[in-house]
């Protein structure tokens, strides 16, 4: 079941001495190793008690209450128990859980974030691709690799493609846990996110992790200055194998708790990968939502998902998006495809390239900031053609693998991989791991591009790799402008109270989100 | 002040052991000290002069000019633990006390080279270690590095681990 299991813990907590002794029915002698964890670290405990006997209605009502700051849910959310949290959402209309969104996203702005994969790992692409996802407005941009040999490529090539197209867009390169740590190290990236988290002790073992171990990555990331989120989601549990015959939400909000716990400024989650579960089951896409709302409760940044495809139906996945979409969260889709479905590694995405015009009209229908404006023809091939020529330079002064000129013109105009010249995977393979071997760091990516007259983007990737040292992106919900100005939820906590109120879209955003190029003058017939 | 917090935890667990209830200790908040809070964030914009890299150099002395010529080198893109510090208690100032808590553990790891917090955090996932393991390495976290909040941390992940009987068989 997605929400509402009969078989869902009742809520309950009691304290002795400073130490959870029940949670959520347990005993803490029959605690396993997640009650554990969250029973030491997740709860506020001074008013937990308290809370827990309140009543689940009334604290919904708070949720959705335009005169309830947000403050003020915060200080009772974060003293709940899972099964609390998950009893008070279960009583909300995905309608309500939509003003609450509103209410508590953490950071003011909403915004987006991007996939930018390619079938073929193709570098020259991966950097074409990125550039103009940055022009087309999304914050973060996410690669992954069909190849895992090709990681540091990938991570290297989102990250200049990406500062061509808007200096400060925040990068990553989703690998195995080690490997991505290694590659943020370096500077090739500036966060991460598929640091997953599980709702059970099985799977979280299936997962190769404990909470503990994931707790210590988070700290990890954070000793090099790098921005860093867990991953869940409903139905993982499921698809695993071990659900315990718990809802999909009460799993999840174990794994929120963990999140929290560790210490983690935010959260990827909305089922995510595993969204063929919940959508698959009745009132799955609000549990979807219900995920996303716990998540921002409990003062924790939300990458949305609106990620994995889960329908080949459009009005279904563009219903399913519309919750988060309208009251806006911190990255509404965790990641949009910025390629065609071919190409997006992440086995394919809600939204992707062939999508951007509806998604802009959408939010001119709708007066909605979804994070991305309107671009025109030029100078999309522009920054795209600029990405290649700055990586075809990093490549040759950092004496990697050739990329040839009509891979740049190819790169320029591909709309995907199909358009791009075969590389020789051998000779990117070894050259990739003879770079790793040299120890080569984003620094030598700086003077790389400097040499080969990309000073702006030089400086762009200086910027980014500056981010690290004053750690002021670490803090929850964080992005940059593009001129590297840090805004979060600590300097622009969203303040929604109804109205008029939190984020409002200025004229001047207006008119550049309702312009969009295919618009008619009635003059001109 | 992490080891302050850290002999009140230990000294209130004690008490609570010896059965007398009711021990408790204000904890005294670094940011109501008058130190860092949200008016100082975002420390590189508004006090670029007082953040310095693990390596000692100052944020706003950092130039592109600086990289090329090599002044500048890898190892200056390093946080310092002052500044996770700082941040920590920036994060604490709005009520964040677990990312605050995150950022100290953080703080502490500076010090360790790359390839040993591979390593550890390897050891740390289920069945790859024993309980001896486990102890070693907060150990020689603590003697080498004085990571003392980590080594409770992977003292107490080891206890949980041997009760849950995920440890690696001897």
């Amino acid at each position: 079941m997605a929400m509402n299991s009969p078989n869902d813990p009742k809520p309950s907590i009691r304290v002795e001495g400073g130490k959870v002794v029940e949670l959520d029915g347990k005993q803490r002698a029959d605690f396993d190793m997640i009650d554990t964890f969250i029973a030491d670290y997740g709860i506020r405990l001074e008013n937990a008690e308290a809370v827990s006997k309140m009543d689940s209605l009334d604290l919904a009502r708070k949720l959705v209450d335009i005169n309830v700051s947000r403050a003020d849910v915060v200080k009772l959310t974060t003293s709940m128990t899972p099964a609390k949290i998950t009893e008070v959402v279960g009583t909300m209309t995905v309608l309500e859980m939509m003003m609450a969104v509103a209410k508590m996203r953490a950071r003011l702005t909403p915004a987006n974030q991007c996939h930018v994969t390619n079938l073929k790992d193709n570098p020259v692409q991966i950097a074409a691709d990125a550039a103009e996802g940055s022009l087309r407005g999304f914050a973060e941009e996410e690669t992954t690799v069909g190849i895992g040999r090709y990681a540091p490529f990938n991570a290297m090539s989102i990250m200049v493609g990406a500062q061509v197209g808007r200096p400060g867009i925040l990068t990553q390169c989703a690998v195995e846990e080690a490997t991505e740590l290694n590659l943020g190290m370096r500077g090739f990236t500036a966060y991460a996110e598929t640091v997953s988290v599980y709702g059970t002790e099985a799977v979280f073992m299936d997962g190769d992790d404990t909470p503990w171990s994931k707790a210590f990555l988070a700290s990890c990331y954070a000793s090099r200055g790098l921005k860093m989120r867990f991953t869940s989601g409903t139905g993982s549990e499921v698809q695993m194998g071990y659900a315990e015959g718990k809802s999909m939400l009460y799993l999840e909000s174990r794994c929120i708790y963990i999140t929290k716990a560790a210490g983690s400024q935010g959260i990827q989650n909305g089922s995510v990968s595993c969204v063929g579960v919940p959508a698959a089951v009745p009132g799955g896409i609000r549990a979807i939502l219900a995920e996303n709302l716990i998540a921002m409760a409990l003062d924790l940044e939300c990458a949305s998902s609106n990620d994995q495809t889960f329908t080949h139906s459009d009005l279904r996945r563009v219903a399913r998006s519309l919750m988060q979409f309208v009251p806006g969260t911190d990255f509404i889709c965790s990641g949009y495809s910025s390629t065609p479905n071919y190409d997006n590694m992440f086995a394919g995405s809600n939204w992707d390239a062939d999508d951007y015009d509806d998604w802009l009209i959408i939010q001119r229908d709708l007066k909605i900031d979804g994070g991305l404006v309107p671009v025109l023809e030029a100078d999309v091939v522009a920054v795209r053609n600029k990405a290649a020529r700055a990586l075809q330079a990093v490549f040759k002064n950092l004496g990697l693998t050739e990329i040839t000129d009509a891979e740049v013109e190819a790169a320029t105009y591909a709309r995907g991989s199909e358009d791009m010249p075969v590389r020789n995977v051998v000779e990117d393979l070894k050259s990739a791991e003879d770079m790793m071997k040299r120890g080569t760091t984003g620094v030598d990516i700086v003077k790389a591009l400097s040499k080969g007259g990309f000073e702006d983007v030089a400086d762009a990737v200086f910027g980014m790799l500056k981010q690290r040292v004053a750690g002021d992106y670490l803090q929850t919900s964080a992005i940059l402008t593009r001129n590297f100005e840090v805004i979060s939820a600590v300097n622009q906590p969203n303040d929604y109270h109804g109205p008029q109120t939190g984020y409002q879209i200025s004229d001047e955003r207006w008119e550049i989100l309702k312009n969009i190029r295919q618009a008619i003058s009635p003059e001109s017939i | 002040m992490d080891q302050e917090q850290l002999i009140r935890q230990i000294m209130a667990e004690v008490m609570t052991s010896l059965g007398k209830d009711g021990v408790t200790f204000q904890k005294k908040s670094p940011a109501a000290a008058g130190t860092i809070g949200r008016d100082q964030y975002p420390l590189g914009e508004k006090m670029p002069d007082k953040v310095k890299s693990a390596t000692g150099k100052v944020l706003s002395d950092f130039s592109l000019e600086k990289l090329k010529n090599g002044e500048l080198t890898a190892e200056d893109f390093r946080i310092a633990p002052e500044t996770l510090e700082m941040q920590a208690q920036v994060a604490e100032s709005v009520d964040r006390e677990s990312l605050a808590r995150n950022m100290r553990r953080a703080a502490e790891l500076i010090a360790v080279p790359d390839d040993q917090l591979l390593i550890i955090y390897n050891s740390l996932r289920p069945y790859r270690s024993t309980k001896a393991e486990l102890y070693g390495i907060a150990d020689e976290l603590e003697k080498k590095y004085k990571c003392t909040v980590n080594a409770a941390f992977i003292r107490e992940a080891a206890d949980v681990y041997e009760k849950r009987g995920r440890l690696k068989a001897d």
